[in-house]
C-alpha cells in the first residue's frame, strides 16, 4: 500500500503535468494571436493554480518559477508588459523550466534553475518597459524533447459505478459456481473455483478501492461555510476537524454532502448561542463545532458535535403530542433515545411551542432518507444547555454488505448487519402479550417483538401481531433491529449465518414496494429478498 | 428437482419451435395465397405474434416484445405485493417479477384437462420499455404469422367495454380463431404502479 503522502505526490505531479502541457498548448496560441484575453487568463488562471498546490506540497522552487511567470503574463494582460519577441522568448524558457522542475521531482539529483533564465524573468518583470536592461542569453533546456503521458487518468464515476455493478454479478455468479462444484463434488472443479473465489475477491476489494476518496474533499470545505453562516448569524465558532483521511465510497460520501452541509447549518444556527448568551450561561464566547470520521468495522462513523443549547425533551414530548405524533400519556413513558426519534418525522417541528427553538429539526427528515437510502443509520445525543451530537454510521460502500440471512415460510430473506443490533433465542415464555404487541426483555431493556410470518403473510385484516399462539415452536429466535433510536425485535422461523452479499435493486414495477430493499442471489441460485429495516419498522407501526 | 425441471425445458424449446414453424408456415401459406388472388399487394406487411391462452381466450403479444419462452422456473413469493404478482424468478442472472394476467384481469381459468400437467406453466418474458416481467401461461405458446390485415384495430365494442382496453390493441380473426392482441407495453400503467405502492 503507497503511503497518503506518496499519493498526493502522484496526484500533484499528474495534474502539474498536465497544466504545463496545456500552458505551452495556450503560450503557442498566444504567440500567433497576443490580443486573445481569453487565453491569456486561461494561462493565468494555471500558473496560479500551479503555485498553489505546489507551494502547499512544498515544492517551493515550482510555486517560485509559477509565481514569477504568473506576474509576467499579469504585467501583459494589464498591457504594462507587451508581448514581445523578446519577452516571448523568455515565456517559454520560463515555461520549459517548469516542465524541467516537474519531471524531476522524483529523480534523485535535483535540477538547479538556470540563473540567467531566472535573472531574465526578474529583468522583464522587474523593469518594465525599460530595454535598457540586456536580456542574457540562455542556454536551451530540452532541444531534444521527450513526449510524455501522464501516469494518472481522470475516470467519469459513472464509469466506476458500470464497473463495481459488473462485479457485483460475478461475485453471484461465483457464489453459484462454489456451491455446484461442491454439489458436483470434482476435485478439479473445486480448485479452478476455489482460484475463481480469491480473483473475484481481489478484484472486488480493487474496484471498491478505486471508489474510494478521503473524507477531508468534503471536510476540508466546511471551515469556508462555517465561517460564512456563522457571520450571518453573528456568531463566534471554532470549527474543528479530524479524520479527514478515513476513506469513503465517492457515491456515498456525494449523497451524504447535503445532509451533512443541512446538520452543520442547523447546528451554527439553532444550535450555537450567541456569544452574549454563552457568557451569561458560563460558557466560552467561541462556540465549538466538531466535525470527526473514524473507521469502525466496516463502516465509517462522522460525528457532529457542538456545545451549544442542546435539545429540549420535554419540548420535543409536547410537540410530538401537540402533531398528534403520540397520545399525551405515552409521551411521558417514552425513553429519552424514542423522543429524539421524532424530530426525525416529516414536517416534525418545535417551532410552535418555543419561537427559540424554531426550526430546530425541520428538514431532519430529509437528511434521515438520504442516510436510510444508502443504508446507514443516525444517531442524536444531546443534554439540555450542553450540546448535541448527531453520529451518522454509512457504509463504506455501496453494492456489497453484511447481512444476516433467515428464513420464514420457506423464503429466505436477509437484513443488513449495519441495522442488526443482535440476535438472541428466547424462550416462548419469556414473550409477553402486552396490548396487542409482544414484548420481551432484552438485556434490561423492553423490546417490543414481532413474528415476521405474521406481519407478511396473514391478510392484513386477519394480522394478530399480541397473539403468541401464532409462534411455532417452543425456542424463538429473535433478530433485534434498530431504526430511529426504536428497537424492534423480529422472529424469524430459521436463522442462518452471517454472509457479505450483493444487492440488486428490484427493477420495476416492484421497486415502488418500499418493505423490499432489494434482493440478492444465493449460492444455490434461489432468490433471497432483502429487507429493508427502516421500511419494515414503519410498516409494523402502520399495522399496530 | 432442478434436473427435471432442466429436461423439460430442453423438450419445451423444440416443442414450440415446431409448433412455432408449423403456424407460421400455415398462415403464411394462406397469406400467399391471398397475395397471388390480389397481385396488387404482393407487398403485404405481415405481424409475427405469440399466441397463448388465459382462461378459454387466446391472447396474442407481438413477438418484438417477448423475450423469450420458458418453463416457468422456480418463483420467490413475496409477501405484502398484489395477488397477481405470483413473486420473483431468477431468468438468466436477471430477476423479474412474474405475473399471472388471469388474476390481474379477471379471467375466468380454464378447467384442467387431464392431459395437463398442472405443476408445468410457462414463462412469456416481456421486455417492457424500462423492465422486463414474467407473464405465466398453462398451455406451450404458439407463434403466428399473419397479415396486419388481419386485425381489427378499432373493433366497435372497445367502446361497450371501460376497463383493460388500453391493453387491447385490435382483435385478430384467423381461421375460425378469434385472437385478441394485447399492447404489453402499457400493461402496467402509471395507475397500477400506484395501486401497487399503496397495496
Amino acid at each position: 500500500m503507497k503511503s497518503r503522502e506518496q499519493e498526493y505526490k502522484e496526484i500533484f505531479i499528474a495534474e502539474a503535468l498536465e497544466y504545463f502541457d496545456a500552458l505551452n498548448r495556450l503560450i503557442s496560441e498566444l504567440e500567433k494571436r497576443p490580443q486573445d484575453d481569453k487565453v491569456l487568463a486561461e494561462i493565468f488562471r494555471m500558473l496560479h493554480n500551479l503555485k498553489a498546490n505546489a507551494k502547499a506540497i512544498g515544492y517551493l522552487q515550482i510555486s517560485d518559477v509559477s509565481h514569477k511567470l504568473e506576474t509576467a503574463f499579469g504585467l501583459i494582460r494589464n498591457k504594462e508588459l507587451s508581448f514581445s519577441d523578446e519577452v516571448v522568448g523568455v515565456l517559454f524558457d520560463g515555461i520549459d523550466l517548469l516542465g524541467e522542475l516537474i519531471k524531476n521531482i522524483d529523480s534523485e539529483q535535483q535540477i538547479e534553475p538556470d540563473p540567467i533564465l531566472i535573472r531574465n524573468l526578474d529583468i522583464i518583470v522587474d523593469s518594465l518597459s525599460d530595454s535598457t536592461v540586456e536580456l542574457a542569453k540562455v542556454q536551451k533546456f530540452s532541444s531534444s524533447r521527450n513526449l510524455t503521458l501522464s501516469d494518472l487518468i481522470y475516470i467519469q464515476v459513472k464509469k466506476l459505478d458500470h464497473l463495481m455493478n459488473l462485479v457485483g454479478e460475478l461475485i453471484i455468479d461465483r457464489d453459484r459456481i462454489l456451491s455446484l462444484s461442491r454439489e458436483l463434488d470434482n476435485d478439479e472443479l473445486k480448485m479452478v473455483s476455489s482460484h475463481l473465489y480469491r480473483i473475484t475477491e481481489d478484484l472486488q476489494y480493487s474496484v471498491m478501492d478505486a471508489r474510494l476518496v478521503s473524507i477531508g474533499t468534503l471536510f476540508n470545505k466546511f471551515p469556508r461555510v462555517v465561517r460564512d453562516i456563522a457571520t450571518a448569524e453573528k456568531k463566534e465558532v471554532d470549527l474543528e476537524l479530524s479524520g479527514q483521511d478515513i476513506q469513503i465510497d465517492r457515491n456515498i460520501l456525494q449523497i451524504m454532502t447535503d445532509s451533512l452541509l443541512h446538520l452543520v447549518r442547523n447546528a451554527i444556527t439553532h444550535g450555537l448561542e450567541k456569544p452574549e448568551q454563552r457568557s451569561k450561561a458560563g460558557k466560552p464566547k467561541v462556540g465549538q463545532l466538531e466535525l470527526s470520521a473514524r473507521s469502525d468495522r466496516e463502516s465509517v462513523v462522522i460525528s457532529l458535535t457542538d456545545d451549544g443549547k442542546g435539545i429540549d425533551l420535554n419540548q420535543v414530548r409536547k410537540a410530538a403530542v401537540a402533531q398528534q405524533l403520540v397520545p399525551a400519556d405515552v409521551a411521558d413513558g417514552l425513553p429519552d433515545t424514542e423522543v429524539f426519534s421524532f424530530l426525525f418525522e416529516p414536517g416534525f417541528s418545535l417551532a410552535k411551542e418555543v419561537t427559540e427553538y424554531s426550526g430546530r429539526g425541520v428538514g431532519l427528515d430529509v437528511v434521515k432518507n438520504a442516510i436510510d437510502s444508502i443504508g446507514g443509520r443516525i444517531r442524536i445525543d444531546s443534554k439540555k444547555g450542553k450540546g448535541t451530537t448527531f453520529t451518522l454510521q454509512l457504509p463504506t460502500s455501496i453494492a456489497v454488505k453484511g447481512a444476516l440471512l433467515f428464513e420464514i415460510d420457506s423464503i429466505f430473506y436477509a437484513i443488513p448487519l449495519i441495522h442488526t443490533d443482535l440476535v438472541v433465542a428466547l424462550d416462548k415464555d419469556e414473550l409477553h402479550e402486552v396490548g396487542d404487541v409482544l414484548v420481551a426483555d432484552i438485556k434490561g431493556e423492553t423490546v417490543t417483538v414481532v413474528y415476521l410470518d405474521e406481519l407478511l403473510n396473514i391478510p392484513e385484516s386477519a394480522m394478530r401481531l399480541g397473539d403468541k399462539t401464532k409462534l411455532k415452536g417452543q425456542v424463538q429466535n429473535i433478530i433485534i433491529v434498530s431504526y430511529n433510536n426504536r428497537k424492534l425485535g423480529l422472529i424469524v422461523d430459521k436463522l442462518y449465518r452471517q454472509q457479505d452479499i450483493v444487492v440488486k435493486p428490484l427493477s420495476k414495477p416492484l421497486d415502488s414496494i418500499d418493505i423490499y430493499g432489494g434482493v440478492t442471489l444465493l449460492g444455490t441460485g434461489k432468490v433471497c429478498l432483502v429487507l429493508d429495516v427502516p421500511a419494515i419498522t414503519k410498516y409494523f407501526i402502520s399495522r399496530r | 428437482m432442478k434436473e427435471k425441471a432442466k429436461k423439460k425445458d430442453e423438450q419445451a424449446v423444440p416443442q414450440l419451435n415446431e409448433n412455432g414453424v408449423d403456424r407460421a408456415q400455415e398462415s403464411t401459406e394462406t397469406s400467399v395465397a391471398e397475395a397471388t388472388a390480389k397481385p396488387e399487394t404482393t407487398k403485404e406487411e405481415m405481424i409475427h405474434l405469440i399466441v397463448f391462452k388465459l382462461g378459454s381466450e387466446e391472447y396474442g403479444i407481438k413477438i418484438e416484445q417477448v423475450k423469450e419462452v420458458t418453463v416457468t422456473p422456480s418463483v420467490t413469493r413475496m409477501p405484502r405485493t398484489p395477488d397477481f404478482i405470483k413473486g420473483v424468478a431468477n431468468i438468466r442472472g436477471d430477476i423479474i417479477a412474474i405475473m399471472n394476467l388471469e388474476e390481474r384481469f379477471g379471467i375466468r381459468p380454464a378447467p384442467v384437462s387431464d392431459d395437463f400437467n398442472p405443476n408445468i406453466t410457462y414463462t412469456l418474458v416481456i421486455e417492457a420499455r424500462e423492465y422486463s416481467i414474467g407473464v405465466i401461461v398453462r398451455e406451450v405458446p404458439q407463434s403466428l404469422n399473419l397479415s396486419m390485415t388481419k386485425i381489427d384495430k378499432t373493433p366497435s365494442f372497445l367502446q361497450d367495454i371501460n376497463i383493460h382496453e388500453n391493453y387491447i390493441e385490435g382483435i385478430a380473426k384467423v381461421n375460425n380463431r378469434l385472437i385478441i392482441v394485447l399492447d404489453m407495453y402499457k400493461i402496467l400503467t402509471q395507475d397500477e404502479i400506484r395501486a401497487l405502492h399503496n397495496n
